[in-house]
């Protein structure tokens, strides 16, 4: 059985970093399910969210180290699902014809928590914000729909502490954003 | 210089600017002030400018130039394993920096600090398929500790003084400096300022172990009743083979140590018991399956030594001793991890142990060299056959040169034979390649060796086919003029993959037989004396000749065709399943 595990990966803002931490990750033949970099509320800290299905925890564990021991690696912590907050983002273009079944908006708004954030002539732009299982039930409703385009963001995810993450950064004149 | 002078001084004032070093001066200057004293390296065109700048510091940086850029990074592999500081490689872009990647593996593999100079085409020219230029960060990424690209000269004395302590820091590695034309040839806007301390906020390895896990440790050792410590690399690059001396003389547990840890103990102790893995030693495989606490010290459970993982010494509670957090429960689960520096662990932990001596246990390691001795050494050593077996021949130079030469080895059958049989005396006397088992890898590291160790006997002990993967090094060392000693144990085979083909594959010899060159001819063409010997009788005499011999040295010795390495546990199976014949 497949665990979903994420990864919350702290480093700082070099060139060449991305490919340094991806390689860990091929070399072991593992895939990516998702990669997310951003900036975060230090400067110079960036911060890397990568979720990956394992089904041993150990090699996880292993893994984790090895990200970490990249010289320009701060910290690295991984989680399963319980732990974290995390959330994904979706756009969907609707075709709407002349003629074509209306959408429902309303619904759209109130029932899946998701909205129009663009009207073309005969097309819309859906946002879908939500976990990876709500945002495939939204598919599975739209798909009523000529769906033009789909896709989807990987995961960002902060962890239930209650300190933030990057308090466990080593110890340095940390300066924030 | 003058100029130096001044742009030492603090403020700069806008007319001082045109004194400012170029880039290629400041990666000198850097050098100089990092106190580097060699460097191993080959010119071409992106790295002209440096090269200019060299010819003005030929006085401060002595420079070697090799015969080709694995040539300067295996030397600069040997001069780092022997002076424990990073060497250094100066190369040229594209094909310069690419020939220089196998030994940036090696060195990756087995542990050795070295910075790599490289240089790249113009900044503008970057990501245009220009004249050699090749995506060298890339390539390198997941062979080097690290690597950066240099576009701006400004950043060179940081950059550099960055690079040599992560090279040398924690557990040491190859780092690489990709350094643009342009970074090169441009003069710094600032004055020159080259950082004494480093600190890198995301790279503080630990050194001093926590004592909480040293005391866990003490408190498995304290109760073992069949301890054995495995002592690797990580024991001389913390330089700790004394504290591991004070440590097993006042515990009594018997040590081995692995291909890279070689030399660390006194082949002589009492408590030495030889090497674990493929070829190592009967006892020193088997009774890894039968002590209570496994000491690693410096390690990291590579699969020769560890064989079958899943029966690999599952009873014992294990101990490990390392600095590198990544190597703790990747191959082997340990009981006890302790992360930190040989040297610091050592010392903490000695004050904690009892005193102790274990002669049953002991007498266990005894039984089986006892059987190995029967079985292995005897016929190797004394025998009466036609030819010459290459373990006789390292038992006599070990003889001759009293066990206190530096062994420069390359990769098959003699490698194992010479680290077998030959009886080391010092620390720090056995440079091989043993993570990567690099062929071609001891002619110049032997050279690399002898420019760290001058005042240190320096033997390289080469196969006949890896000698012909980097002979061209004859001329680096012809024309440095150092008395580096070269051994080639020619058995007109590929012998290692000879002796699996016969034992592993039916015996179907599948293109492992050599028609060789005279090496002797090619040896004088490039200016070095040296001669062949077959005859036993006159094994002796040619090893004084070549142990006397002021200047380089060849000696060819002609070796029985078919031997094979024994003991052997052959590959993924069980360490208790050692072949003795």
């Amino acid at each position: 059985m497949k665990t979903t595990y994420t990864l919350s990966i702290f480093t700082s803002n070099t060139i060449g970093l991305l490919n340094r931490i991806t390689i860990i990750f091929t070399r072991r033949r593992l895939n990516i399910e998702s990669l997310t970099v951003c900036e975060t509320e230090r400067v110079g800290v960036s911060r890397f969210t990568i979720v990956i299905r394992h089904d041993s925890r150990e090699a996880v564990e292993k893994l984790v180290r090895q990200i970490r021991k990249v010289v320009d690696v701060l910290a690295v912590f991984g989680y399963l699902d319980h732990e974290i907050v995390f959330n994904e983002i979706a756009l969907f273009k609707i075709a709407t014809p002349l003629g074509g079944t209306p959408l429902n908006i309303k619904e759209i708004n109130l029932d899946w928590n998701a909205k129009v954030v663009h009207w073309g002539l005969d097309y819309v732009v859906i946002e879908k914000n939500g976990t990876e299982q709500e945002i495939s039930e939204f598919y599975e409703y739209i798909k009523n729909w000529e769906i033009l385009e789909y896709l989807k963001s990987g995961r960002v995810a902060v962890g239930k502490t209650e300190k933030g993450l990057v308090e466990y950064l080593p110890e340095g004149n940390w300066e924030v954003v | 210089m003058a100029a130096q002078t001044q742009t030492m001084t603090a403020e700069p004032k806008a007319k001082e600017t045109e004194q400012f070093l170029t880039g290629a001066q400041a990666i000198m200057q850097s050098l100089v002030e990092q106190g580097v004293d060699t460097i191993f390296g080959y010119p071409g065109g992106a790295i002209m400018p440096t090269y200019d700048a060299l010819y003005d510091y030929q006085d401060r940086l002595k420079h070697i130039l090799v015969r080709h850029e694995q040539g300067a990074g295996h030397a600069a592999q040997g001069y780092a394993r022997m002076t424990n500081r990073a060497g250094v490689a100066m190369v040229t872009s594209g094909p310069g920096a690419t020939n220089l990647m196998t030994p940036i593996a090696d060195a990756m593999l087995d542990s050795t600090p070295m910075v790599c100079i490289v240089g790249q085409v113009k900044g503008n020219l970057l990501g245009t398929d220009a004249f050699q230029e090749c995506d060298i960060i890339g390539i390198s990424m997941p062979i080097t500790k690290w690597n950066y690209q240099v576009v701006d000269a400004d950043e060179i004395p940081e950059i550099i003084a960055k690079a040599f302590h992560i090279a040398e820091a924690g557990r040491p590695g190859p780092v690489l400096i990709d350094i643009t034309r342009t970074a090169q040839t441009d003069k710094m806007t600032k004055p020159f300022h080259y950082p004494k301390e480093v600190d890198i906020i995301s790279y503080r390895p630990r050194t001093v172990p926590k004592q909480e896990h040293v005391e866990a440790a003490a408190k498995l050792i304290n109760a073992a009743k069949k301890p054995y410590i495995l002592a690797g690399h990580g024991v001389l690059l913390a330089d700790a083979q004394n504290e591991l001396k004070e440590f097993i003389e006042k515990t009594g547990i018997p040590v081995a140590t692995t291909l890279l840890g070689m030399s660390a103990v006194d082949a002589d102790h009492p408590l030495y018991v030889g090497w674990p893995g493929m070829h190592g030693n009967y006892g020193a495989n088997v009774l890894t399956n039968e002590c209570d606490v496994l000491i690693a010290i410096g390690m990291r459970f590579d699969d020769r030594i560890t064989g079958d993982l899943s029966t690999y010494a599952k009873q014992a509670k294990v101990i490990h001793i390392e600095i590198d957090p990544a190597e703790i429960n990747k191959n082997v689960f340990a009981d006890a991890p302790v992360v930190g520096d040989a040297k610091e662990a050592l010392k903490a932990l000695i004050p904690l142990v009892k005193q102790n001596s274990f002669p049953e246990w002991r007498a266990e390691f005894a039984k089986y060299d006892a059987i190995e001795y029967e079985k292995i050494t005897k016929k190797d050593i004394f025998h009466d056959g036609d030819q010459i077996k290459m373990g006789e021949a390292v038992v006599m130079l070990s003889e001759k040169t009293k066990g206190e030469a530096v062994t420069v080895t390359d990769v098959g059958q003699h490698q194992m034979i010479s680290n077998r049989y030959y009886r080391f005396k010092k620390p720090f006397s056995s440079v091989t390649s043993g993570g990567a088992g690099t062929m071609g890898f001891a002619l110049p590291a032997a050279f690399g060796a002898k420019v760290g160790a001058p005042d240190r006997e320096v033997v390289a002990i080469i196969g006949d086919g890896g000698f012909q993967m980097t002979l061209q090094e004859l001329g680096t060392i012809a024309q440095s003029g150092l008395p580096v000693k070269i051994i080639i144990l020619n058995n007109n085979f590929l012998g290692m993959v000879r002796q699996w083909q016969q034992l592993f594959f039916d015996r179907r010899y599948s293109f492992v037989e050599l028609q060789n060159p005279d090496f002797i001819t090619i040896a004088k063409g490039f200016g070095i004396a040296g001669h062949t010997v077959s005859d036993r009788a006159l094994l002796s005499e040619s090893l004084d000749t070549l142990l006397n011999s002021d200047k380089p040295y060849l000696l060819e010795i002609i070796c029985e065709k078919e031997e094979n390495v024994f003991p052997m546990v052959p590959a993924g199976t069980c360490v208790t399943n050692v072949i003795l014949e």
